[in-house]
This record gives structure tokens, sequence and C-alpha cells, in this order.
């Protein structure tokens, strides 16, 4: 199950025993860059453990944790996609929140069965990933500029949508899709794994997967090499909002409700995990499995931080710090990769 | 020549390690005011190394370094530019929308008065630099739109202006024409006489003979030949560089000519796109490796890169086989079955983090799947094409997971040519194939490209290297300032012959089409 033409798992460490003292550093700061998120990971669960016996280290905690991770790790994989393509969506979180309520509203005002109000919840991400794809690619307006512009956009949308009041409850069988288990472990965590098993294999066993590594690696060289890099771009995007719609949808369905807004607070987090991930195991490389080490980081910290009853004051504290350091790991390993 | 006195620099015993592959060991050498110093060595020999030791990008591990008779430590580039010594590189480091003044001046210490830039006294500092190396265009110009020549003139005053007492360049004439060159070694013969150290790192082992006071030979990290000048010759050289005697690189088996009609493989009718090419008809033949000559800036890029889709047609057409082709984008030109080996290998051609394997197979992707239908790619597949091409092209690597980035640049060039070893591919364009490429490689390169032609494939190769051509080359087409003024064939392609077609601004198109 290798991809063989991805970089960096054969690429052997630096010698480690090192004639200087610059070259030491080099060493020391490589293996912080590729391994720093692993060990701190590491180090939490560890300290938790000693300091909560009993509390954390539980099974139901654990999955209690991975629940909380799995919408985050939905959509900061789609987020994965788009950086591996070297471009960005800041609309995701926005999506979230709009679909969440667009789904709502489809079973609840337009009494669409739930299948379908889901099928055409995520393809509405799909289209407005599309629209954001075809602004950066074919209009050529920056991605951050777009996506934010979308973004907004669908905000005032939404709330339009839901100013019509929504005859109230959503089936029931809705609901149950985030608060069921099968076999014991709660849905999100199961669809949840399925996302980014797919996501993963599009990236490192398809020719698809490939080109967008390598219009991430050199635009100018992947055209040059018969790569339609606006199609590639387009569909990254396009999965991205899948990704935002399904996040959005698993919310409403954990809320029971369309709630405005409730999803924005993913961007961040998204944000962090993906940076955090990129600062794992490659050198500062977009990853779907270190965009899930990025969401475990964060994740595990939250429930540490209720489980010490820390005030909720922590909570942006906590992410804020999280995402500057991501992104600072994610350079440093970068930065000591080509030095 | 001043041997006798105390030397500008004197380097001792220079080490410099980098994980376990030893990059300098145990150099020694010495740099004299008013001498040209040429630099040579396969890639990898250690003369960047040495030079990112002077320039303080990296800290030897031992070794001593002496500037005037006293020990110096080049802790950063800062200190190496107050020590006086000035690097230019081959990606000048310029700031394109800045004027030629701005650029010379910036980082120097400038005239203030009262805390402002006196831009008048400026500008005599600046205006004395520039006359220093016959700098005739106004100073007040802005740098991207010089020509490359004009720029090293540029980052030549910069380097006067801060007193600099050495001058280090590499490869300053890689993107020059012959006469451009020429005209370059005389500010730098112009220099060396008013006193100035030249450091000339270069592959072209003629301009280094003709140019140095003295020649160190760098190999596998040791400098194995300080020569004098007269001590070399050429051949002397190159044995010194390889480390053995290698054949001169016999003259290519030239495809009987015209003698049977032609199998025309490619064809260019009337291409046009202005500014850059005007009116261009040529034809590449099976078996053949057809060179475009020209002067750098005379349109052979741009053509290439017409015919690559990279840019599009504004009148004319290719052809393929007698079928015209789609090259409104460089997708369709690739599916019709045209390549482009891009003149800057690093920016336009490698995906520099992605291992060999990654770069040889992002054009052929979907050859490589398990089955047609399914888009999921065969790891095997994948594994033996870049292993295979790999060994047909020599390709030095560690394993096909490396990353080309920590290749050579010979290297980097062939993981390029084999993304579009595929039968697919009809017509391969190669932009400048050897350039910053060391001999070896070089060679390695030319064999290759060879071979592709007699597979049959159209082998279409720039160069502003008049060797590479006349070696390489069954037919040279030549363009001057955008039109094609000529065609050499065989032994005619001659070094007089092409400068001549290079500048034969009347003779029109027309004729040849």
């Amino acid at each position: 199950m290798s991809s063989p033409t991805t970089t960096g798992r054969g690429v052997a460490l630096p010698d480690t025993s090192p004639r200087t003292e610059g070259a030491r550093k080099r060493a020391a700061l490589l293996i912080v860059s590729r391994y720093g998120t692993l060990i701190g990971l590491l180090l939490m669960i560890i300290a938790f453990t000693i300091k909560a016996p009993g509390t954390f280290f539980t099974v139901d905690n654990l999955l209690n944790i991975l629940n909380q991770g799995a919408l985050t790790a939905i959509i900061a994989a789609g987020l994965t996609m788009t950086l591996v393509v070297g471009e960005f969506d800041l609309s995701i979180g926005y999506v979230a929140s709009f679909v969440g309520l667009i789904v709502v509203g489809l079973m609840a005002k337009s009494h669409l069965p739930v299948v379908l109000a889901l099928v055409l919840a995520l393809t509405l991400g799909g289209a407005i990933g599309s629209v954001n794809g075809v602004l950066v690619t074919k209009f050529r307006i920056n991605a951050v500029i777009a996506t934010l512009g979308i973004g907004t956009a669908l905000t005032g949308v939404g709330f339009a949508y839901s100013q019509f009041p929504i005859a109230s409850g959503v089936p029931h069988s809705f609901t149950q899709i985030s608060l069921g288990k099968l076999l014991g472990i709660p849905q999100p965590i199961l669809i949840m794994a399925v996302v980014l098993a797919l996501l993963w294999v599009v990236l490192n066993m398809t020719d698809l997967g490939q080109k967008m590594q390598a219009v991430g690696g050199n635009l100018e060289a992947a055209r040059l090499s018969g790569i339609r890099v606006d199609r590639v771009k387009i569909f990254a995007f396009c999965t991205a909002g899948v990704c935002a719609a399904l996040t959005g949808s698993l919310l409403s369905s954990t809320l029971g409700s369309g709630t405005l807004a409730a999803a924005d607070g993913y961007l961040l987090d998204a944000f962090a995990a993906v940076f955090l991930g990129s600062a794992t195991l490659r050198d500062g490389e977009f990853h779907i499995l270190g965009t899930l080490v990025g969401v475990l980081v964060i994740a595990v910290g939250f429930n540490g931080l209720s489980i010490f009853g820390a005030p909720t004051y922590f909570q942006p504290i906590f992410k804020g710090l999280i995402l500057v350091l991501a992104v600072g790991l994610s350079t440093l390993a970068r930065r000591y990769a080509k030095a | 020549m001043p041997t006798d006195t105390v030397p500008l620099l004197e380097v001792t015993s220079l080490s410099k390690h980098f994980g376990g592959a030893r990059a300098l060991s145990d150099v020694s050498l010495q740099i004299h005011r008013g001498a040209v110093h040429g630099l040579v060595g396969a890639n990898g020999a250690g003369k960047s190394t040495l030079i990112r030791c002077l320039a303080g990008v990296v800290a030897p591990d031992e070794g001593e370094i002496r500037l005037n008779g006293a020990p110096i430590t080049i802790g950063s580039p800062r200190a190496a530019e107050q020590a006086g010594l000035a690097f230019i590189h081959q990606e000048l480091n310029l700031v394109p929308h800045f004027s030629s003044l701005e650029n010379i001046l910036l980082g120097a210490r400038k005239d203030t008065r009262l805390g402002l830039i006196n831009w008048r006294e400026s500008r005599k500092a600046a205006q004395a630099a520039a006359s220093r190396v016959g700098m005739t265009f106004s100073l007040d110009k802005r740098v991207d739109e010089l020509s490359v020549a004009e720029q090293w003139l540029v980052m030549i005053s910069k380097a006067l202006v801060s007193n600099s007492a050495m001058i280090a360049m590499d490869e300053p004439t890689a993107s020059l024409s012959d006469t451009e060159s020429q005209r370059l070694f005389r500010v730098i013969r112009d220099l060396a006489a008013s006193g100035v150290a030249i450091l000339y790192v270069s592959h072209r082992l003629d301009e280094v003979l003709e140019l140095s006071d003295q020649i160190t030979v760098f190999r596998d990290g040791r400098v194995t030949h300080n020569a004098r000048r007269g001590e070399l010759n050429k051949r002397g050289l190159i044995r010194a560089i390889v480390g053995q005697d290698v054949e001169t690189i016999e003259r290519a088996p030239k495809v009987a000519q015209l003698d049977a009609v032609p199998d025309v493989v490619f064809e260019a009718i009337g291409v046009t796109r202005l500014p850059a090419v005007k009116d261009v008809s040529f034809e590449v033949r099976a078996g053949e490796v057809l060179g475009i000559g020209g002067l750098v800036g005379a349109g052979r890029t741009e053509l290439a890169r017409l015919a690559a889709g990279a840019d599009r047609l504004e009148s004319g057409s290719f052809r393929l086989h007698g079928k015209q082709i789609d090259t409104r984008s460089v997708y369709s030109a690739v599916r019709a079955g045209v390549g482009l080996v891009p003149e800057e290998r690093r920016s336009q051609g490698l995906m520099l983090d992605k291992s060999v394997a990654f770069n040889m197979n992002v054009g052929v992707l979907r050859s490589l799947r398990a089955m047609p239908a399914f888009p999921f790619l065969s790891a095997g597949k994948v594994r033996r094409r870049s292993r295979s091409l790999m060994d047909r092209l020599q390709v030095k690597a560690r394993s096909t997971t490396e990353p080309v980035r920590s290749l050579s640049g010979g290297n980097q060039q062939k993981v390029l040519i084999a993304r579009w070893l595929t039968p697919r591919v009809k017509v391969l364009f190669l932009d400048e194939p050897s350039r910053g490429v060391d001999i070896g490689a070089r060679h390695e390169i030319h064999q290759a490209i060879r071979d592709l032609a007699d597979t049959g494939v159209g082998t279409v190769v720039i160069s502003s290297d008049v060797e590479e051509l006349s070696t390489l080359c069954d037919r040279v087409v030549v363009l001057c300032e955008g039109r094609l003024t000529g065609e050499l064939s065989g032994d005619d392609i001659t070094e007089e012959a092409l400068i001549e077609l290079s500048y034969a601004h009347t003779v029109s198109s027309g004729e040849h089409s």
C-alpha cells in the first residue's frame, strides 16, 4: 500500500553524528520540525494520563476525543487538498455553516428525505468550491480574496434563508447520523475514517493526486509537462467544498437544528491542524496523515483543558497559539529541509 | 604578475562537510590582486562550496582564510562585503523595477546630507564605476529593460562602488552571446589591470584558458591543480577535471544528406508571435538533431514555447507528420506529441522537493495506471519506468526516491529529459540542455539526445554554445531578431557562419520558406 512516487519517506535522516555544532543544531532542528508534532502529541497524552488517572486514558474519553475531532478532521482534510495544489480556502468555515442551515431547511421546510437532502447539501458544497476554483484559476483572483469574498457572501445568503421560520424539528434519522454508533464506535469517527482514507488514496495512488502534488510543487513546471493545472486546482477547491459541506451537515445533525454561523470556527481549527500536519514526518509538505495528527493535537489539548477545568477563555488562547506554532513549525521544516 | 607580494586572499587547508559528504577537503589556494583566477571543476567538485565559504554563506569546518596576510573569519555575507569581497551569481541579484543607478547603490554606503541621500554625489560615484565597465546606457533605465549582458555590467559596477578588492563571477557568459562575452572579457581584463582580483568560475574552458592568469582545478572536493597561465592546455585541463583522459566528444554521425527525400517529422510554417518570433518556417527530419542558433533574445526560446503550447501563436502553424496540431495549450501540444525541456530547469522544469521518480513520471502519469480505465497508478510500473530511465540516462542519484533538489545540475537535466522519453513524444525541444552542466554530464546528455534522435524522434536543440551546435546537430537554423536568417548543415556549421547568420538582419525569411 505504499505510494512509490511520493517523496519524504525514502529520505534518510541526515548524519546524526555531526562534527560541528552547526551541523548538530541543524540536525536537531530537523528532528524537531519532522517529529515535533508527534512528540508533542505523545507528551500531552502521557502527561494527561498521569495527571488525570482513570479519566483521560479511557476508551470512552479517547472515543470522545476522536468524535470531537472528527468534524474538524473532515473539513481539514478538504483544506489539505487546496494547500497541496498551492492554494488557500478561507471559505470552508462559512460553507460549512451555510450548508448546515440549508440541509436542515431542505428537510424541515421542503420536507425532502434525509438522503436526498444530504446529497444536495454535498453537491452544493462542491458547487461552491468549484466557483472558488474558477474564480482563482480562470479569473485569476487571489485565493485569499476570492474565498473570503464568497464565504462572506454566503453568510449573508444563510442569514436571509434563516429569516423564513423553519418548521420545528429534523427527522430522527438525521440526528442519528452523528449520534448513532456502529460496533460501539460513534459514527462521525467512521465517516471521518472513510473520508480521510479516500482522500489519502486520491492523493497518493491516483494520477490525479500526483498531478495535484506536481501543481503544488511547481506550477509552471506542471503546466509545461502538460498538466491542465486549472482543472486540477478546481478539483481541489471542489473537494474542499464537499468536505466543508459534510462537516456542516454533521454539525447540524449533532445540534439537531440549523444554526447561523455554527461552523465558522472550524476555519481556524482546520488551518491549525493542516499546518501542524505539514510539519509532521514530511518537510513542510501538506498531507492527509499529518492533518489527522494535527487534528488530534488540538482535540487532545482541548480535552485536557476541559478535564482540568480550565476556564473557557483558555480555549481561544490555546487555539491561537497552536496556529502560530503550527505555521512556525511548518516553515521551520521547509527551511531546514532545503538548507 | 604580482605573485611575490602578499596575496589578497590566502586559503589554507579549508575543509567542509555536509552531513557525511565531504564538500571540501584540505583546499589551499592564493588569490592575487590584479589577476584573473579561474576556478574549474565538474559540478559538485567543490567550487561553489569554496565560493560559499568565501562569501560567508557557509562556515568552513577547518582551515584558515587570510586577507592581506591577516587571518579573518567570514561569518556572514555582510562580513564578506566589508572585507571587500563581491560575489556575482548567475541569477543576478538585481531589483528588477529599480533603475541601474538604484541597483548599483543598493546596499552601498551613500553620500548623505542631514540624513537624506545626496543623490548628486551618489550618482557621480555610480557613474564613475559605470564608465569603468564601459556602460553606455543611461543609469536611469530600469534593469528589467536591460539585456543580461548589461545586467552583468550593473552588477560589476555595484561591486566597484563598494570598493571591492575581489569580484567573484559565477558563469558570467552562460546567457551571453559571443560578442557580449568578448565585451565582458575586455571589462574583466581592464578591472584586473587596475588591481582588482577576479575569481572566474566557468564550465567554458576556452574562456577560462583565455582569461585566467591562474587556474585552480577542483575534483571531488580537492584541489588537483594550481596552474599558472600556459601550464595547462584544453586537453590537459579536461584531464585534470575529469581525472582521466576522455575522448573529445566525437562528431555525431551525420544523417545521409538530402539524396533521399527526408522523412519530415515536424514542421513550423510561418510561425509568428510578435515581437519575438516573425514568420519562421523550418522542418525537423526523422533521425536528425536540429539546432536553433542565434543570439540570446533572437526569439529561440519563444519559438520553442510556441511549439510546446506554452504561448499562443498569432499566426502560422505547426505540423506533425504532415498534420496540423493544436498548440493552444501545453496540454494539447503534449497530447499531439510535442515536448519541451525548458531553459530554466529549476523554475520551469522541476518539482525540486519531489523525488527523481516523481519528476520523471509527472508527464506520463496516465500511462502508468494499473488499468487504463481506473485512475489508480501501478506502483510497479512507476518503479520500473523510473529505474530503467535512471539506468538509461546514467542519472547519478542514491535512489529514485531522492529529492531532485539534492542532485547536481547535470543529473537534474537528465531527469527532465527522462520525463519526455515516452513513445507519445514525437518531437522534443531542448532549450540550452547543457547550460551549467559539467563536462561528463554534458557528454552523457548529448549522447541521450543523439540516441533519442536515432529512435526517430525529432529533436531540436536550442543552444548559445557554438561547439554544442556543431558537434551535436546535423543541421542548424539560425534566428536573428525573430526571423530565420539561414540554415547550415554538416561541416558548414562553423562559428563564423553561425555568427554571420546571427547578425544577418537584412536577410528576409521569405527566401527560406
